[in-house]
Formats: C-alpha cells, sequence, structure tokens
C-alpha cells in the first residue's frame, strides 16, 4: 500500500497534476464557491451529497452505467473485474459451456457491442476520474462513499443496473436459526456462525457450476421466476415472504427458491433476488444493454443553399413580427396580471393583431422579452410596453435586429412552450408570468444545436433520434426526460421560426452565434477526434463524427469559443431581401410591395392604408376610413397624392385617387371644439340634416347659429359618435386649428432584460481556475506543513484546524477508526475523549463515545481537536 | 428575380407584366383559386379545395410544392409546404367502390383513418356492416351524403364507384356553320374525362354549348336544371339550333308546362316548390333513368336541390357556373356532390382571345339634393338604401345616361319596380319585372334583339340567362344591395361579343355619401378584382 497508492480521495486529488484539478473545477464548478482553502476541504466538498447528486445527473449513459456498475461492484474494484461486469465473463476461457449463459438466462454480449464496450470503458472510468467521483488506482478502482450510496440498490429505489442487495444485505434482520435452514437446504455444510453462513451462501452464487446443479434440481416455474427478476427489478411480490420453509416443504417454486435462499425476504410480502445470484445468472453482467457509443444521428441531406436561403427568409419574418408586436404594443401594451404576465384574453387579442396562433404569440412575446425589448413600466397600473432598448433596436438593420433576437434566445431560460399549461397547483401559467423559467431549456437548445453543427453542412436531423441521442448523453429521471422531449419539440420549432434552421438543417449565419471548441487544448483524445471529425464534416459519415465527441462536451469539454453575434448578422446581411423604396397601385384600391419597404415608405404606408396579407410582399388596402386615419395624423390630400406618385412604380389608378379626394373632400367639413363641445359647419344643410338625425339624439345637440351646433357630450364621444354615423368631422383646437391625432409612443423606464436563470454557479473561465488551484495548493502545502507539527501534548486538548477536524472524523467513520478528541459540552468545560464515530451528518457526529461507554452525538463546532489514537483501544 | 411570392396566408402574388408570368399561371392555376385579378399582381388563393381539386386532376403533392418552390421569389415557409403535402395526402385515402358482392364501399389504403372516421357520429348511420379491416359497406342511398360528410371531416373520398350509362338517346352538335370553341372543348372533354364536375367559364362565354358538348359525349336522357323560365327557354332555343334535337325531344318542367321528354329542362324554383310539406317535383329525378344532369348556374344552386343531389350520384353530373364563390359559403357542398372543378378560364383570358367584349366600367357619382340628403338622414335603417338608391336626381342622371348613348341598344337595370316603371315612363321605354309574361318577356327581348326597340327597362329577372347579344349599353340604377354575383351577372349582359367590336359600357349610378356608395364600393371591388377597372366621374361632368 505504500507504493505511491492514494489511500484517500485527498491524497488521490493532491497528487494530480495542475491540469487534472483544473478539469475537475471546470467539470464542477460548483466546488470553487467559495475557493476551497486546500485540498482536504476540496476532497470534502466533492464528497458532499448534493455535489455528487449534481454530478453524477450530468453524466452521460455509457460512465453513468459504469458508475452504477462500481456501485454494486466490490469496493475497490480492479479494472479487469469491471471489464468482466460491463461485458460479462469472456467466454472464451470455457469454449462450449461459458458459465451462466448456458442456462439460457442471458444471451453474451454481442460481440461487437462486447468490443465497443471494451474501448470505451477507459475514457468512462477517466470521465469519473475527472469528475471526482472515482478515484484510486487501476487495480483500486473507488468510487466516492456517497456516489456509491446514490447509485446503489436501496429498496426504496432500484439500482439502474436493477440489482438487488447482497446476501449480506438482505440477510441483516434474519435470525440466525432461519439463516442456518436455509444453508442446510442450500446442500451446504452447517455452520454456527451467521457470518461464515452467508460467506458460503455467497460462494454457492458465485459460483456458476455450483449453482447451475442446484438450479438444475429446481421444479418446474422456479425457472420462470427467475427469469422474471435477474433482469431487474429484483422485487416480486408474493403472499408470504417471511415464513420460514424448509426444502422438503416447499410446495410452490416460489417456496423451493426461498428455502434455498436464492430469493431472500424483503418485507412481510416482498422477496428479492439477492446480487450475487442475480449477477451469475446473468453472466456476470450488470447492465443488460450497456450503450458505449452514443445513438448516431444520421444526418438528412439537405441542399445548403436552400438551408440558407429558407433560414433567411424565416429571419426576416422573426425580425417583422417582433417590430410589429413592438407596434402593436407602441401606444401601451396589456396591463400586467396581479400575478404577473398577461391574460389569456389580452394574449389572444394579441394573436389576432399578429395574425398569428396563440402558442406562437406566447413565443414571439417571451422573445421580446427576454430581448429586454418590452417589459412592465412599474406604474401605477402596471402595463406591459416596449422598452428604450426596442428605440434602438428598432433603429438597426435587420441582420443586427436578428442577431440580438437569436443570442437573447440561446440564452434565455423563459420556456414560452409551457405557456397555457397548468403549473403543479394547478394554475395556468401565463405569457410573460412567473414560473416559465427552466433551467433545462438552454441546456437542450445548444445541444441540440450543437448535434446540428456537427453534422455535414446542411443536413437536418431527424427528431427522434435527436432525442435518443439527448437521452444518452443525460440521461433524466422520467419528469425532467417529458420535459425535456417536449423542450426538443419546442426547440426544433423554435429555431426554425427564429431562422436558425431551416428546413431543420442549421444555417450557415446561425453557426456563428453557437460556442465552438477552443483551437488549442486537445488533451483528451476524444476531443482530438471531434473536430478531426467536425472539420472533415461535409464527407466523413456522421456516425464518425457523433461517437467521438460524446463526453467531451458533457463533462471534458475544453474551453469553448463563444459565438459570435457580429459575425452571424455580417452572414446574414446577404441573405436579406433588399429594402425597396416603390410599390404597385392597383385599380382595386390595393398597394403591393413585393418585398420588404425602406422604414419611412412602410410606416406612411401603415396610415394610409390597412394591411391586409403578410410575406415576402405585403399587401396594403385603401379604404375611405385609412385615407381619413392619415388626414386625421396631419397629411393633406396633395401631399398624399405626391407620396403616392412619387413611390408608385406605375400611375397611380383614377379610383385611387379620386378616394383621396373624395374622403378628403368631406374631411373637415365638421370641426368639433374641445373647449365647450362645439359643432359648426360652414354648410348649414349639413347641420340641419345632423339635428334631425335620432342616431345624434344622445348628444344633445342644439343649433347655436346657421352654421354652428352646440354639443352636451366630450369631444371624444361626439366625435366618436359623429363618425359612426359615417360624417368625417375633425377636431379643433380653441383658436380653431385642427387637432392632430397622432397618439405619442410610450415606454417604460429603462429596462434590463431578464437575466437568464442559471444552473449552478458558471462555468469558471481559465484565469480563474488557474488562481483557484493555485490558491488550493498553497492551502494544502499550509495545512500538510502544519500536520507534520508533534502531536497535542501528552494530557492537552488536541487542537485542529475545523476542515481538518471533518475530514478526519469522515475517514475514520469509514475506516470504522476510533479518535481521541477534545471537547467543550454545552456549560463551556472542556473534556476529552475517545470515540468512534460512525456517522457525519448535517454538523454532527454519531459515534460511540468509549469514554462513557454509549453511543453520542456530538456537535462538530464543538470538537476542538481531533487525533488519531496511537493503538486501537479495541 | 421570379415572379410569385408565396404569402404567410396562403395566398400567392403573381406579376402579371413578368416575362415568366405565364408559364407561373399554368403552374399554380391546378392548385390555387384566382381571387383577385387586377392589372398588375393577381392573387391566388391556395385553399383545401384547391388542393384536392388538383388532386382530383391527377397533379401530385411533389408538382404543387415544385411549382411553388420554383418561381417564389423569396424563400417558401416550410411549414406552408408541409401543410400543402399534409392537406393533399388527405385526398385518396378514402376511396369509394364498386365491389362485386358488396355493391358499394368505402375502403381505405390507411387503416387509422378509416377507424377515425368511423368513430365519427354522423358516419355511422350512413355505413352498414364492416367487410374487412380496410373496408366497409356503404348504403348505397347515402354515397352522397357520405362525401359531404367526409370532406366535412377533412378526409375528401375519391368516387370509383362509377356511373351509370342512363337511358340512351342520340344526340349530336351540328356544327355545320360553328365550332366549338377550343377552350369549349377542352372544357367538355375535361369534364368527360373525369366523370363529374364543375365547369367555371365567365359569363358569355358560351357555357350552354359546353352543356350541349357533355350531352353529346353521353348520347343520353338528360336533366337540365336552370335558374329559370326565361332561361329554360333559351337553352331549349340553343340546343335545337345547336344539335340534332328537335323541338319535340325537348320539355320543360316549369310552374306553367310540366312536360317529360328525353331531354328535360326543369327550373330550380318548381323543383323546390313545397306543398304540405314535401316537394311534390321530386319525382321527376327518377322519371327517367337519366345519364347526364346539367346544373346551369351552380353558384346559385338551392339547398334543397343539394338534398336531391346527394341521392344522385350514380348519375354524371355537370355544373356550369361562372364564380365558384358562393354568397351563402357552401363551395364544398358543391365539391363534393356535384364534383371537383374540371375547368377554369379566367376572363380577361377569354377576353383576350376575342370571344367575349371589352368593358369600360364607369361609377357616376351623383350629388344628392339638400332636401333629399335630409330625408336620407331621417329614413328608418331599413329604408335608408331603398330611399338613396331611388332618388330622383339619380332618374335625371340615368336620363342623362340613356340619351348620350342614344341609339345604342341599352339596357337599365334596377332592383325596385317603382322606381323601374317611373324610369319606364320617363325614357319610353317598356319595363320587364316579374310581372311580365314569359310571352310578353319574349316578344320584347325580340324587338331588342331586332333593334325595333333600344332601351329595355328590367328588373332582376333579366339578371340571369338572357341572351341580348346587342346590348351595349348597361346602366345600374340599384342592386341587390352589395351582391358581388349579381354584378358579375350585370357585367356579362354587356359582355358578349359586339358586331362591330366597340368597346361596352356599364354604368353604376350611385348616390354619394351614403349607404349606396358603401354598396358600389363593395360591388365594384369584385369587378377590379377580375380586371375591370373602372373609373369614378361626377355626375355634373356628365
Amino acid at each position: 500500500m505504500d507504493t505511491g497508492e492514494p489511500r484517500t480521495l485527498a491524497e488521490d486529488l493532491r497528487a494530480r497534476d495542475d491540469t487534472e484539478l483544473a478539469r475537475l473545477l471546470r467539470a464542477r464548478p460548483d466546488l470553487l464557491t467559495p475557493v476551497p482553502n486546500d485540498i482536504t476541504q476540496l476532497a470534502t466538498r466533492a464528497a458532499t451529497r448534493t455535489s455528487v447528486l449534481r454530478t453524477l445527473d450530468h453524466l452521460p449513459a455509457f460512465p453513468r452505467q459504469v458508475a452504477e456498475t462500481l456501485a454494486v461492484a466490490p469496493d475497490p474494484c480492479d479494472y479487469g473485474t469491471l471489464l468482466v461486469l460491463m461485458t460479462g465473463e469472456p467466454a472464451a476461457e470455457e469454449p462450449g459451456e461459458s458459465p451462466g449463459t448456458s442456462d439460457g438466462f442471458a444471451e453474451p454480449l454481442d460481440p461487437a457491442l462486447a468490443r465497443a464496450v471494451t474501448q470505451a470503458l477507459p475514457r468512462a472510468v477517466a470521465t469519473l476520474r475527472d469528475c471526482g467521483v472515482l478515484w484510486g488506482g487501476e487495480e483500486r478502482l473507488r468510487l466516492v462513499r456517497t456516489a456509491r450510496d446514490v447509485l446503489g440498490p436501496t429498496p426504496a429505489a432500484g439500482s439502474g443496473t436493477g440489482l438487488g442487495p447482497s446476501v449480506g444485505e438482505a440477510t441483516a434482520g434474519m435470525s440466525p436459526s432461519r439463516l442456518q435452514e436455509i444453508v442446510v437446504d442450500a446442500g451446504l455444510a452447517a455452520t454456527h456462525d451467521s457470518v461464515s453462513a452467508i460467506g458460503a451462501l455467497t460462494g454457492l452464487f458465485q459460483d456458476p457450476v455450483r449453482l447451475r446443479a442446484l438450479l438444475a434440481e429446481a421444479p418446474e416455474g422456479a425457472r420462470a421466476v427467475l427469469e422474471r427478476l435477474v433482469w431487474g427489478p429484483p422485487y416480486g411480490e408474493v403472499r408470504d415472504a417471511t415464513e420460514p420453509v424448509r426444502a422438503a416443504a416447499a410446495a410452490t417454486p416460489v417456496q423451493w427458491l426461498l428455502a434455498r435462499g436464492l430469493l431472500l425476504p424483503a418485507g412481510a410480502h416482498n422477496v428479492v433476488l439477492p446480487r450475487e445470484a442475480a449477477l451469475t445468472l446473468r453472466g456476470s453482467r450488470a447492465h443488460r444493454f450497456p450503450e458505449p457509443a452514443p445513438p448516431p444521428v444520421a444526418a438528412v441531406a439537405r441542399t445548403a443553399r436552400t438551408v440558407d436561403l429558407t433560414a433567411a427568409g424565416q429571419a426576416f419574418t422573426a425580425v417583422r413580427t417582433v417590430t410589429e408586436l413592438l407596434t402593436a404594443w407602441q401606444t401601451g401594451g396589456p396591463p400586467v396580471l396581479r400575478a404577473g404576465g398577461i391574460s389569456v384574453r389580452d394574449l389572444k387579442r394579441t394573436a389576432a393583431t399578429l395574425d398569428l396562433p396563440e402558442s406562437e404569440t406566447a413565443f414571439w412575446l417571451e422573445l421580446a422579452y427576454a430581448a429586454g425589448l418590452v417589459a412592465a413600466d412599474g406604474e401605477v397600473d402596471e402595463a406591459y410596453a416596449p422598452t428604450p432598448a426596442a428605440d434602438v433596436w428598432s433603429g438597426q438593420p435587420a441582420h443586427e435586429q436578428w442577431a440580438a433576437l437569436a443570442t437573447a434566445w440561446l440564452a434565455t431560460t423563459r420556456t414560452p412552450g409551457l405557456v397555457g399549461s397548468r403549473d403543479a397547483k394547478g394554475r395556468a401559467l401565463s405569457a410573460l408570468g412567473p414560473d416559465l423559467d427552466r433551467a433545462l431549456t438552454p441546456q437542450v437548445r445548444r445541444t441540440v444545436l450543437a448535434l446540428l453543427a456537427e453534422l455535414p453542412e446542411g443536413s437536418a436531423a431527424d427528431a427522434e433520434a435527436l432525442l435518443a441521442r439527448l437521452r444518452w448523453e443525460r440521461p433524466l429521471r422520467p419528469g425532467a426526460d417529458a420535459l425535456r422531449a417536449d423542450l426538443l419539440r419546442w426547440t426544433l420549432h423554435d429555431a426554425e421560426a427564429l431562422g436558425f434552421t431551416g428546413r431543420g438543417a442549421l444555417a450557415a449565419h446561425a453557426r456563428h452565434l453557437l460556442p465552438r471548441p477552443a483551437p488549442q487544448d486537445g488533451t483528451g483524445e476524444g476531443e482530438v477526434a471531434g473536430r478531426k471529425g467536425r472539420s472533415r464534416g461535409g464527407r466523413s459519415a456522421a456516425s464518425g463524427v457523433n461517437s467521438a465527441a460524446a463526453y467531451d462536451r458533457s463533462v471534458r469539454s475544453g474551453e469553448t469559443v463563444p459565438g459570435d453575434p457580429r459575425a452571424a448578422a455580417a452572414a446574414l446581411a446577404p441573405l436579406l431581401p433588399e429594402p425597396l423604396d416603390h410599390v404597385l397601385l392597383q385599380a382595386d384600391l390595393t398597394a403591393v410591395a413585393p418585398g420588404p419597404l425602406v422604414a419611412p415608405l412602410a410606416e406612411t404606408l401603415g396610415v394610409l392604408a390597412d394591411i391586409e396579407s403578410k410575406g415576402g410582399a405585403t399587401v396594403y388596402r385603401f379604404t375611405p376610413e385609412s385615407v381619413r386615419r392619415a388626414l386625421d395624423a396631419g397629411r393633406t390630400a396633395s401631399e398624399l397624392q405626391a407620396f403616392l406618385t412619387a413611390h408608385s412604380r406605375t400611375p397611380v389608378p383614377q379610383p385611387l385617387s379620386y378616394l383621396i379626394d373624395d374622403v378628403a373632400r368631406r374631411h373637415g367639413t365638421l370641426r368639433v371644439g374641445a373647449a365647450s363641445a362645439y359643432l359648426r359647419c360652414d354648410d348649414d344643410a349639413v347641420l340641419t340634416e345632423l339635428l334631425a338625425d335620432r342616431r345624434a339624439n344622445g348628444l344633445g345637440l342644439r343649433r347655436l347659429a346657421p352654421t354652428v351646433l352646440a354639443a352636451q357630450a366630450d369631444p371624444s364621444t361626439l366625435l366618436e359618435r359623429l363618425r359612426a354615423m359615417g360624417l368625417a368631422p375633425a377636431a379643433e383646437s380653441a383658436d380653431g386649428d385642427v387637432l392632430i391625432s397622432r397618439p405619442d409612443a410610450r415606454r417604460t423606464p429603462p429596462r434590463t432584460a431578464p437575466a437568464p436563470l442559471v444552473d449552478g454557479p458558471p462555468a469558471p473561465d481559465d484565469a480563474l481556475l488557474g488562481a483557484a488551484v493555485k490558491a488550493i495548493r498553497a492551502g494544502d502545502r499550509a495545512a500538510t506543513a502544519a500536520r507534520r507539527a508533534p502531536s497535542p501534548r501528552e494530557g492537552g486538548l488536541p487542537r485542529t484546524p475545523a476542515a481538518d477536524t471533518l475530514a478526519t472524523v469522515q475517514a475514520a467513520t469509514l475506516a470504522g477508526e476510533s479518535l481521541w478528541i477534545g471537547y467543550v459540552n454545552a456549560e463551556g468545560s472542556a473534556t476529552q475523549r475517545v470515540i468512534t464515530p460512525t456517522r457525519v451528518e448535517g454538523g454532527y457526529v454519531t459515534a460511540y463515545d468509549h469514554t462513557a461507554d454509549e453511543i453520542r452525538t456530538l456537535a462538530l463546532h464543538r470538537i476542538t481537536g481531533v487525533s488519531a489514537l496511537a493503538d486501537d483501544p479495541a | 428575380m421570379s415572379c410569385l411570392i408565396v404569402q404567410s396566408d396562403k395566398t400567392l402574388l403573381l406579376e402579371v407584366d413578368h416575362e415568366l408570368a405565364d408559364a407561373c399561371r399554368r403552374a399554380i392555376a391546378p392548385f390555387a383559386e384566382l381571387e383577385r385579378a387586377p392589372e398588375h399582381i393577381h392573387t391566388y388563393r391556395v385553399t383545401p379545395l384547391g388542393l384536392w381539386n388538383a388532386r382530383a386532376a391527377g397533379h401530385d403533392a411533389e408538382q404543387v410544392v415544385d411549382a411553388l418552390v420554383q418561381y417564389s421569389r423569396y424563400p417558401v415557409p416550410h411549414a406552408l409546404l408541409v401543410d400543402v403535402a399534409e392537406t393533399m395526402d388527405r385526398y385518396g385515402r378514402l376511396r369509394l367502390a364498386k365491389d362485386p358482392a358488396h355493391g358499394l364501399v368505402l375502403t381505405t389504403t390507411d387503416r387509422p383513418v378509416l377507424e377515425e372516421v368511423l368513430r365519427s357520429k354522423r358516419i355511422q348511420p350512413l355505413v352498414g356492416a364492416r367487410i374487412d379491416e380496410d373496408t366497409v359497406s356503404v348504403h348505397p342511398s347515402e354515397r352522397g351524403q357520405i362525401k359531404q360528410v367526409l370532406l366535412k371531416l377533412g378526409w375528401p373520398a375519391e368516387d370509383y364507384a362509377g356511373y351509370v350509362d342512363g337511358e340512351a338517346h342520340p344526340i349530336d352538335l351540328r356544327q355545320e356553320d360553328w365550332q366549338l370553341r377550343p377552350y369549349q372543348q377542352q372544357a367538355v372533354e375535361n369534364f368527360w374525362h373525369g366523370g363529374s364536375g364543375v365547369v367555371v367559364l365567365p359569363c358569355g362565354a358560351g357555357k350552354t354549348l359546353v352543356g350541349a358538348g357533355a350531352m353529346a359525349e353521353a348520347k343520353a336522357t338528360t336533366l337540365i336544371l336552370v335558374t329559370n323560365t326565361v332561361s329554360a327557354r333559351q337553352w331549349k332555343h340553343e340546343l335545337v339550333r345547336r344539335t340534332s334535337l328537335t323541338e319535340d325531344e325537348v320539355g320543360e318542367y316549369s310552374g306553367t308546362k310540366k312536360e317529360i321528354r328525353p331531354v328535360t329542362i326543369a327550373t330550380y324554383q318548381v323543383l323546390t316548390t313545397k306543398r304540405k310539406g314535401i316537394y311534390p317535383h321530386l319525382e321527376l329525378f327518377d322519371s327517367r333513368d337519366w345519364g347526364l344532369i346539367v346544373y346551369d348556374e351552380v353558384h346559385l344552386l338551392p339547398a334543397p336541390v343539394f338534398k336531391f343531389t346527394a341521392d344522385l350520384q350514380a348519375r354524371r353530373r355537370l355544373g356550369l357556373t361562372a364564380t365558384l364563390v358562393r354568397e351563402d359559403g357552401r363551395e364544398s357542398d358543391v365539391f363534393s356532390l356535384i364534383g371537383p372543378k374540371r375547368f377554369d378560364a379566367p376572363w380577361k383570358e377569354i377576353e383576350a382571345q376575342g370571344y367575349i367584349a371589352p368593358a369600360d366600367c364607369v361609377e357616376v357619382r351623383v350629388n344628392l339634393t339638400d332636401s333629399e340628403r335630409l330625408a336620407y338622414a331621417t329614413a328608418e335603417p331599413e329604408e335608408k338604401y331603398r330611399y338613396c338608391a331611388t332618388t330622383a336626381t339619380k332618374r335625371q342622371v340615368t336620363e342623362a345616361l340613356v340619351a348620350k348613348h342614344k341609339g345604342q341598344q341599352t339596357l337599365v337595370i334596377g332592383q325596385y319596380i317603382d322606381q323601374l316603371d317611373e324610369l319606364g315612363e320617363h325614357l319610353g321605354a317598356p319595363v320587364i319585372k316579374g310581372e311580365t309574361t314569359n310571352a310578353q318577356r319574349e316578344k320584347l327581348f325580340d324587338a331588342f334583339r331586332n333593334g325595333e326597340i333600344s332601351v329595355l327597362v328590367v328588373s332582376k329577372v333579366a339578371n340571369f340567362s338572357i341572351d341580348l347579344p346587342e346590348a351595349t349599353v348597361a346602366i345600374q340604377v340599384s342592386g341587390t344591395f352589395g351582391s358581388r354575383q349579381e354584378e358579375a351577372q350585370r357585367l356579362g349582359r354587356v359582355l358578349r361579343p359586339k358586331a362591330d367590336g366597340h368597346e361596352a359600357r356599364f354604368y353604376s349610378v350611385v348616390a354619394r355619401d351614403t349607404i349606396d356608395q358603401d354598396f358600389a364600393a363593395h360591388r365594384q371591388r369584385f369587378l377590379a378584382e377580375q380586371g375591370y377597372a373602372y373609373r369614378i366621374m361626377d355626375a355634373s361632368d356628365l
């Protein structure tokens, strides 16, 4: 053991070089907050349950399978044993009658698959080692204790291997006499010692030849029972599991098995197949279906040019849709609900304005919100409105607008797909409301886009294949997995809507937005292969690309260069249609803009005409109302005529100029005063007509002079009613000028875009990693130096730093050693004790106190120091 | 730069002046309905019915997608292409066929679809026993019903059950001094090839001859359904003139006569007459073993006729119309019961070939006098249109227009009888209205044709199917509110080619600043969308 084999995780970590430590910290950034003082502290933190869970949760399928295997393997486990557990007993050893497998319980692993497993195993072990859940040399692989607990089989949660507890664990509560009966019934020599009885049973179950001989005598049906349990779940339900059945009295197959310990009781109505027996029956394999390589994502070829053009078209639509949304909310958007978000009715209304389905509308709303373009205004009657940033955004060229939206989408945790569904409390989730953030969302987006980026240019992928791949790269609990399947669907849809992809394939301009691996750094061979695959991209078979880059991205990922929005915008720019400065006017009172229009032209036309159809082109329709709107906005008929003549490729049709003149002729004939609500008209017949009209009754009109009427109603109602009657009045100010009704734009106070919800601390950069490693080294050197100081004075209280105390107590717990501690009790008096700790949890040590001769719970912070005993008191 | 722009609302904009426009039009016409055809950019719309029409005509989704992608100026939204493919894929998954053992059956190539439709409550009463997993028997009487319901469910069935030949009867075209025009010939061939369906031709393009052509193909007893008696007489007249049929072989089944002959022409009105809750003239459909049924003006087909038609699915059906647009939106019933569109030629194209006359459409705006405006403002809402449409000022302007076109054959068309009577009195012209006897009508029409009288005042009875070849000026003084299809019919009155080839005039006299103007705008939008640009002039400029 003195050959440099580390004895603890801390020692193992201490032996690693700086690059390896940096890799550990990159894989587990949570260990860095705060930066640990020394390696001991780092190792302690790396073994905490939360951190280990988080790490295991991020492992790809194969390393996870390896970790699961190690959790059921002997501790420590040598590499050879592990390999056998992964690939099964090599058939070559006993040709013809390979043990276990010849029973037909388990087909031997497909040789090709076995080879793949053999090939992939070193890297999976390296991955586990890199992320600090595995330590020790090749011959003594040790899983961190917490990981073993988490992954190992427990009655509450089965292991991923489908294996049950070992014979020892399963017989823990059994009476010695019953154990004796089982040993005898199994055909073994009787022994009075429970420990050797368990040993004998284990030995029997682990020996394929003897086990097969035993099973050969089994009655019909016993085999079927075993077959059901062998690949897990290992628990089965029976009527009475605890009844002590003797071999002679066994009536049913289950009783036959129970009598011989091949099934052991696990509660009143449950039996379990012990791990050793199951493993032997499986041919020593821990997993039925090892998944050494990620499932390939086949490329579906599309033309790169078509992909880019389609995506660009969609990108343009995206920018236009957001612009429309901002315009629609220009004068104040919908009110904010008390719980946050907008109401279903407002969502419907916005959807109608944008002429989109509600689900799509929610997507665009959330996108604009994530990009910081709309926000709540914070007034008393809180409502949504564009932010000042929206004005900046609106002034940018379309390709930059798109890049801004795309960057926001990549990072945001907002998940618009959830809008309309209900949360756990049954409340409907509303657009822009709370509870729409999911940490998984940007992860799925990034992974999917990265997968698409690995395919040859202009290739789409099948959604099912992508899902299988995601599942391999990060197995999730069923609930989260269902969410991820949804997220994948939404991601593919949103990416298409936003112009990231065209016909399902990643567009060239979107490629620039994705983070790429840094050009240098190439310690992991996987990375080299991955990069090679990528650079060969165009020609190489997709499967080659797929298998290589897998772990590297998720765990060992090297530095990446972040996406470059500017390059993306530049790549997109030439694909977008050039804005036009003309339209085609037609006699059916429409104007067709055969492409996007320059902003000023679009704005004026938007006032002068109603938009009838959108897409690559825009169809505008002129109506009396729209022309009146333009006149209301302060334009004159001659201005409008000149505007149309200037911007039309075709002669202005006669009906259109007639329409403008006709509306202008009537426009402003009636004038409405704001101060005292009067109505005047040079044509007294109009007033007479108006007075006679019964629809005007509610207005309280009264003739003041031949050309002037007074009204009781306020001017705005009056205007409205008169317009409803088909008249075209104009508002007038106190000194007789025509009031121009052009609403002011509404803005929130400056708002920042919502920060994406982060899953764990941010990935540390190289500078931080370097500094952290240095700091840990320095602290560790100090700690190690202090340790060399003489042991506590005889009779005095031992004194050690808190971190050391914890580490020593934990080490003792694992090793079952006794410690000499100094302890300050609640009254403040210091005592010395000798304890054998059994559990360290939540700041307390549960230990057998040799001084008091009882189990005590001691507060860790009251322990002044610890010291190992020279001799074990036991 | 190509000529087509695909919009997200599934409209297609076609730049007509583009060099590729003609090729593009031909490529998209099979599946897209021409919606608007003003001078520069035509609008087509892609609808499920249009796509299914294309499927029925033998086009597949790939051709449609290719046409869109090939001619589109901007990238076609992927969602639209997917939608096109999916929609077209729905057609033909179910088919009606004749089974030698089980009679009429519904079969499928896609079992889940059959399961889905069989689960529908509306399908259940129409089908019989399940024959095997892919086949279910259908009550022969429900052949039309089931097609109608399946279309509503979005799974239109192809009808392969075939047709009965009907009672044979020799009919031939007598093309001695005339010829079927190429497009008429094409329409007949397309129809006959397709079995049943609708031919869309503009007014004046000779739909009657397409009917005659179809009868000559069928050579079987034929039932022709028309809108009114005058139209029935005209059909009879045309048939006797153009085919080998004689007077005696063609019967009229109308309010006045109840003849059933090898070729029988019946009016919608007599068929839909209801007495004591039953339709007594319904047995007409069963009175002979008809080999062909012709529906004139399909867009006007009254609802009860649809019901009868549902029971006639084993007979060949030909629908004739100027427009598939129905004001009641029952286009899908036409599709499922009469058949898909088999031929379509745009108005302007036929005009360009010289088969219909060009027209100059003018709206004349009339300023009402002050007293008229006052009266208009105080009128009850339901009386407003009637009032403004029949003002004295309008009458004076109409008289001025008639005077301006003195010597030309002029029709004055209106809605309100008292207005027409008054106009007739002032113009010294005969009035044809609902109460005018058919004999009297024919006499007047003949006189008009011969030029004995040059001005005729007609009510809406003349909207449909009367042949007035020499009318060169039509003046519309009032109409059925904003009916677009009436506008098309009235314009059709002057679109027949003129002997001297000069332009036809179509006037609408409209009272300014009234509801009359709004209705006129609605009606004229339809004209403008058909490519008939109209001018607006003030009455004072006359």
